[in-house]
């Protein structure tokens, strides 16, 4: 049958790859939902299924819900009331986004061979997947002006991280109390931003960050 | 027989799925739509009807959807149809059927420049830059293709020894070529979001504002050709969604046509709820594809060595 | 239940939401002095973790968390006059967030597991960010935003070196819970490969929080910006809190026999923190942000004498100690003249003995014990640290270190000595209150006094964190 984990990390990859040719915040916001929804699932394809305890099905049930439903809400709802469409000036342009994109990619494969890590069958794609994930998340942040597309960058390097701990580590170390934790603090993260961001907005009629150059030495 | 029917079916089908597109369209936007047999009816008018010719068109200008017609029949001939062996098949005839679909393009390209209408010249010119671009992408997944199969036809790749499919054990990585194919039948085939078989405006259009001057017979061959060309894309992506492999022809044949027409119900779903792009956005789309293949053709060297 | 230290603070502070400002003032004191009261308690050994799991009582902690509770005590003080005195739209909000700070600082005081620690760590930047645009200014908002943004995306790389130090684990093949204490008894069976590359991702996350250059560009703004008692919150004691972050996994390094690396790792980052403070010190036009560069300049001490081992940690704690009281009191004392004045531009301030007696002597004592002079403590652990480093034979670094002090001394000596004797056209707005000075004289009291007197428990305590890590004082 189809290799559902592999699947899923191809969809990740994908929606990282259109969130770097994305012009449109709306469409950006959706792709992050995606793939919210398939970095929570990875984990539960990746391990046998036995493994899990029913605590770590609603684990990660919440996690969906978070990842996938409340960020991306709290996202979606900051763009439509600060009421920007697209990130018209870049800082760099569409198709050379999506050219780093491949650069970015060759670079995490050629990362993960190198390594030569004694990984459990079918984790290397993982591996990719992770710093694929988390390089473009840093690309976008330099590379959109807009300070929403930042939040988003935020969010994709921390996906990428989460896919890194999820590939490397066994669960029995980290317990999900402390899971839970980590996706507390990056949704009260992404709503603090939001608030900044509706903040910035008021003052600066604007989400620039190119405006944000008052303070230097 | 085993190799006659199902290419016969095809070639007698491809006019009916355009007309399931206009449906799925139609019920989005809460109407009824033409009967599904539309595009029959308007091939049949359009043949029983003359040509009209301008003086200042050459042969070239008669030429064209002949030859853009042929070639599109052609690359059908070489298809194995739900897993039917093909009429022609040799080593290397993806390269050699995509090249034939470019010069069909080609004289298509010529007959409308030959016109002399400024508008026809345009409409070439975008063509030509759009196809263009979607080679690349082309090319890369029979690259990609040729590592996961050591060949280079379309027998071997879906009836050979171990068929490209999604099933199969790097199956997944297809994923990022189905998306990436789907984009390029759009970009292939002038659909929305990249052309629109609809526009009224010659100014926007790409494609159709190629064969504007060409009516009756002339138009009827065109349609047919682009019928084929669109089916063949449809066609390939649906073998790699699921290989036929297995079971009788039958049960082939209908699980070939289910997912054909799952395919082209997309294509509508996808006119129905976008736009079409701003012409500048359009390289973005395509190379959106490369990148997708290209991801995939990386992972394939870095994962399954 | 040593949890009990984190729970109060957080537990009030939602409560203060809630609450009338008038009402949360009075409440934020009597947290104040109630956490206090809990840390000496835990200093007596009279308080155990109900979730071993995930905190203990580590001593490095205790101190740390000792520092944190005494300044909070005396910004919430301040934090009574000062909220009667400016204008802010919030103020239960303000309230509420120096209540959260302050829980989750001493969260990561205590917690044990290094995820728990990112997690209290990440915690106090997302409670902090309001209390630094509480103002709504432009400027604040741009401060903030980089805050919250550069912050994060650090401490996010923080996690990844967490997932990495768990990898050593798995590689090592120890079956062990993650937890600081039993990662140390297994040290030596952990990957050494990845401990490292973990080691410098946790530096570079935990970095940015602590303010170490090149990672330090919020720390300037968000410093300047935010209203005084949260300025000296911030660099008296967030830094810190940062620090142990670092420090939990250099002694973890220690133990695995990887200290070396990661003390030069550790000693790059403070020479180049203390290089970067000193430069951007000459010359700087903004007092706070002034103040912010000299935090950045003294975590690179604190950074250099934790990598250079031996005698020179125990005057990296020390440090730690006297900056956290020198630099919260002299963060106050700006907060009165910002008061008063009405500008944080040195060039617009003179005069200050003149107009601001009481708030001279807070301010020029505070200057004093900055620049590391006697009698103030910072000079007792200037001069650790470099006894520390000759013992060490690391001459280069001392070099470097003593340029940097004198560079220091220079730019802030004239920054203090404009705005303390020059001219100004200011009006001044603020008359001085006794309870807006009391706070910084109790601070700068308190580093006097351990200069004289340092308790037993306190000395036992700082030789307890050190010795893990070979620290000593016997050289």
């Amino acid at each position: 049958m189809i290799n559902i984990s592999q699947s899923i990390l191809v969809i990740t990859l994908l929606s990282v790859l259109l969130s770097l040719g994305s012009t449109r915040l709306t469409s950006l916001v959706k792709i992050m939902a995606l793939q919210g929804v398939m970095v929570s699932l990875t984990p539960l394809f990746l391990k046998d299924h036995g493994s899990f305890g029913s605590g770590a099905i609603i684990f990660f049930q919440i996690m969906i819900l978070i990842k996938g439903l409340l960020i991306p809400g709290l996202l979606y709802m900051a763009v439509k009331r600060i009421a920007i469409k697209r990130d018209i000036e870049p800082f760099i342009g569409y198709h050379a986004s999506i050219l780093s994109g491949l650069a970015i990619i060759l670079v995490s494969v050629f990362i993960t061979n190198s390594l030569r890590l004694t990984l459990p069958a079918g984790h290397d794609i993982v591996l990719i997947t992770a710093i694929t994930t988390m390089a473009s998340g840093f690309f976008l942040m330099m590379a959109r002006s807009k300070a929403i597309t930042q939040v988003i960058g935020y969010l994709m390097l921390e996906n990428g991280i989460y896919l890194i701990g999820t590939a490397l580590t066994k669960h029995s170390h980290t317990l999900y109390v402390v899971e839970f934790g980590v996706l507390l603090d990056l949704l009260v993260g992404v709503m603090i931003m939001g608030i900044i961001l509706h903040n910035i907005n008021s003052a600066f009629d604007d989400v620039d960050t190119t405006l944000l150059g008052r303070l230097k030495d | 027989m085993e190799t006659f029917i199902p290419l016969a079916i095809a070639i007698l089908a491809a006019p009916l799925f355009p007309g399931i597109i206009l449906k799925v369209k139609a019920f989005f936007a809460g109407k009824n739509g033409p009967p599904l047999l539309i595009k029959y009816y308007t091939l049949i008018k359009l043949l029983k009807k003359g040509s009209v010719y301008s003086n200042s068109t050459t042969f070239v200008f008669k030429l064209g959807p002949i030859v853009s017609f042929a070639s599109a029949f052609i690359v059908l001939l070489f298809f194995p149809f739900a897993g039917g062996s093909p009429l022609f098949s040799f080593h290397g005839d993806v390269i050699a059927l995509f090249y034939l679909m470019g010069i069909g393009r080609f004289f298509t390209v010529a007959a409308a420049l030959d016109t002399a209408s400024p508008f026809e010249g345009m409409g070439a010119a975008r063509e030509v830059f759009f196809s263009t671009l979607a080679e690349v992408t082309i090319f890369t997944v029979l690259v990609l293709f040729y590592r996961l199969t050591g060949s280079l036809s379309f027998a071997e790749y879906f009836t050979g020894e171990n068929p490209i499919s999604l099933l199969s054990a790097s199956g997944a990585l297809l994923l990022f070529v189905i998306v990436a194919l789907f984009m390029v039948m759009l970009t292939e085939n002038s659909r929305v979001p990249v052309d629109d078989p609809a526009t009224h405006l010659e100014l926007t259009m790409i494609h159709e504002v190629m064969v504007l001057d060409h009516s009756g017979p002339d138009l009827a061959l065109i349609e047919l050709g682009s019928f084929y060309k669109l089916f063949f894309y449809a066609a390939f992506i649906t073998h790699i969604l699921y290989p036929f492999t297995a079971a009788s022809s039958l049960v082939n044949g209908l699980i070939f046509y289910a997912l054909l027409s799952l395919i082209y119900v997309a294509i509508g779903i996808t006119e129905s709820i976008m736009a079409r792009f701003k012409m500048d956005l359009v390289p973005k789309f395509i190379l959106t594809s490369f990148a997708l293949v290209f991801f995939a053709a990386i992972l394939t060297m870095g994962v399954l060595q | 239940m040593i949890e009990f230290i984190f729970m109060l603070p957080l537990a009030t502070g939602l409560t203060a939401l809630a609450l009338p400002a008038s009402l949360g003032r009075i409440m934020l004191l009597i947290t104040a002095l109630l956490h206090f009261q809990l840390t000496i308690m835990s200093w007596m050994g009279k308080l155990t973790p109900a979730f071993a799991k995930y905190f203990s009582a580590s001593p490095e902690g205790l101190l740390i968390l000792m520092v944190t509770s005494f300044i909070f005590v005396c910004i919430s003080l301040y934090a009574f006059s000062y909220m009667e005195e400016t204008e802010m739209e919030n103020k239960p909000v303000f309230i509420c967030c120096m209540l959260l700070f302050l829980g989750t600082m001493s969260m990561v005081t205590l917690s044990d597991h290094p995820i728990v620690l990112w997690i209290a760590i990440e915690a106090t930047t997302l409670v902090s960010a309001p209390l630094i645009f509480i103002h709504r200014s432009k400027e604040a908002l741009e401060a903030t935003w980089k805050y919250v943004l550069i912050c994060s995306v650090g401490i996010a790389l923080a996690l990844l070196g967490c997932f990495f130090i768990t990898m050593a684990m798995e590689l090592g093949n120890i079956n062990a819970p993650l937890t600081f204490t039993s990662l140390n008894t297994v040290a030596t069976q952990l990957d050494p490969l990845w401990l490292k590359v973990g080691f410098i991702f946790v530096v570079i996350g935990f970095g940015t929080k602590m303010g170490l250059a090149p990672m330090h560009t919020w720390l300037p703004d968000a410093h300047s910006q935010a209203p005084s008692p949260a300025s000296a919150l911030l660099s008296g004691a967030l830094l810190n809190c940062a620090f142990l972050g670092i420090y939990k996994t250099h002694v973890l390094m220690n133990v695995a026999g990887l200290g070396e690396f990661s003390g030069n790792v550790l000693i790059g980052f403070g020479l180049l923190s203390m290089l970067v403070g000193a430069i951007f010190i000459i010359g700087q036009p903004d007092y706070k942000r002034m103040l912010a560069y000299s935090s950045i300049k003294n975590m690179g001490i604190i950074a250099f004498g934790v990598g250079i081992g031996g005698f020179a940690v125990y005057g990296a704690f020390l440090h730690i100690i006297h900056h956290s009281l020198l630099k919260s009191s002299l963060f106050l004392s700006a907060g009165n003249i910002l008061l008063g004045f009405g500008t944080k531009q040195v060039q617009r301030i003179g005069g200050i003995i003149g107009f601001m007696p009481k708030t001279f002597i807070s301010l020029f004592a505070g200057f004093i014990g900055i620049v590391g002079l006697p009698p103030f403590g910072m000079f007792i652990s200037e001069v650790v640290i470099i006894i520390g480093a000759f013992q060490e034979h690391r001459y280069i670094c001392i070099g470097i270190f003593l340029f940097a002090l004198t560079l220091v001394a220079a730019g802030t000596g004239r920054i203090f000595m404009s705005m303390c004797y020059g001219e100004t056209t200011e009006k001044f707005q603020v008359k001085e209150k006794t309870l807006r000075l009391l706070p910084p004289y109790a601070l700068i009291l308190a580093s006097v006094g351990l200069c004289i007197w340092m308790p037993d428990v306190v000395y036992e305590t700082i030789l307890h964190s050190i010795k893990m890590i070979g620290g000593t004082i016997h050289g």
